[in-house]
């Protein structure tokens, strides 16, 4: 019979947006691992190849919407894990506050490594 | 349509023994999860090394992937990364209505791909490393 459950309250704007950024990241993670580990190799990557790839304007927008969305959809994705261990109230409180200052923190910290790669 | 379905405790693990297909591909994308955000934390501490110079940065970049222990994580990471990927266009498929009735053939197919991937990519990825 078919039978469908889902971690998330179907309607909210968290719901959607958890859909669109897992739609848009099925396609630039994949492209990530292929360009990083297949065109070019992990244990060949240096600093100049870095700068050559994110000072293509279409490559850094890329990877700042790749580091916006993931991170949206990690620590919503961890949230929404919380909720169904079952926190409650103030953890709930608690376990919002922590996680936004996380993806905040890792989304500053993100721009700059990008802007520093790129020279800007 | 969608219907209200009595799935039990899923988040008690000690009833794993019962778990169907379904329930096991929630424990997956959830643990994951779990694994992918972690590694975005760490990737973007050892990405911030460029804003030391060029040199810290080539300098780390190559210390790491001459550990063949890190070659071996990043083959982990990739079996969890592919994972994800594809239960996740499944999810995907799943909440547009689309292959309910295939859900567990399409759980199993996402573990099967995911193991014909991850193997055809150890050569890559292990390369020079032993």
């Amino acid at each position: 019979m078919a039978q469908r459950y889902s971690s998330f309250s179907s309607g909210s704007t968290a719901w959607l947006l958890q859909r669109i950024t897992a739609a848009f990241l099925v396609v630039v993670l994949a492209f990530h691992f292929f360009n990083l580990h297949f065109v070019h190799h992990a244990y060949e990557i240096e600093f100049a190849g870095s700068q050559a790839r994110m000072q293509n304007i279409g490559y850094f927008v890329t990877m700042i919407l790749f580091l916006l969305t993931a991170t949206f959809h990690g620590v919503n994705g961890v949230y929404n894990a919380l909720v169904n261990q079952g926190i409650d109230g103030a953890q709930k409180r608690i376990a919002q506050v922590v996680l936004g200052a996380a993806a905040l923190l890792l989304v500053v910290q993100g721009i700059r490594v990008a802007n520093t790669l790129a020279g800007f | 349509m969608s219907q209200s379905y009595d799935r039990g405790l899923i988040e008690d693990f000690g009833r794993w023994r019962e778990f169907t297909a379904g329930m096991w591909a929630w424990v997956f994308h959830k643990f994951t999860g779990w694994v992918l955000i972690g590694y975005l934390f760490t990737h973007i501490s050892v990405l911030s090394t460029s804003m030391q110079g060029a040199e810290t940065y080539n300098q780390t970049l190559s210390g790491l992937e001459g550990l063949a222990l890190v070659r071996l994580l990043e083959v982990g990471l990739l079996a969890v990364a592919v994972f994800h990927i594809l239960n996740g266009i499944r999810l995907l498929f799943v909440d547009l209505g689309v292959g309910l009735e295939s859900q567990d053939k399409s759980f199993y197919a996402s573990l099967v791909l995911t193991g014909v991937i991850v193997v055809a990519s150890v050569p890559t990825f292990v390369s020079g490393a032993f």
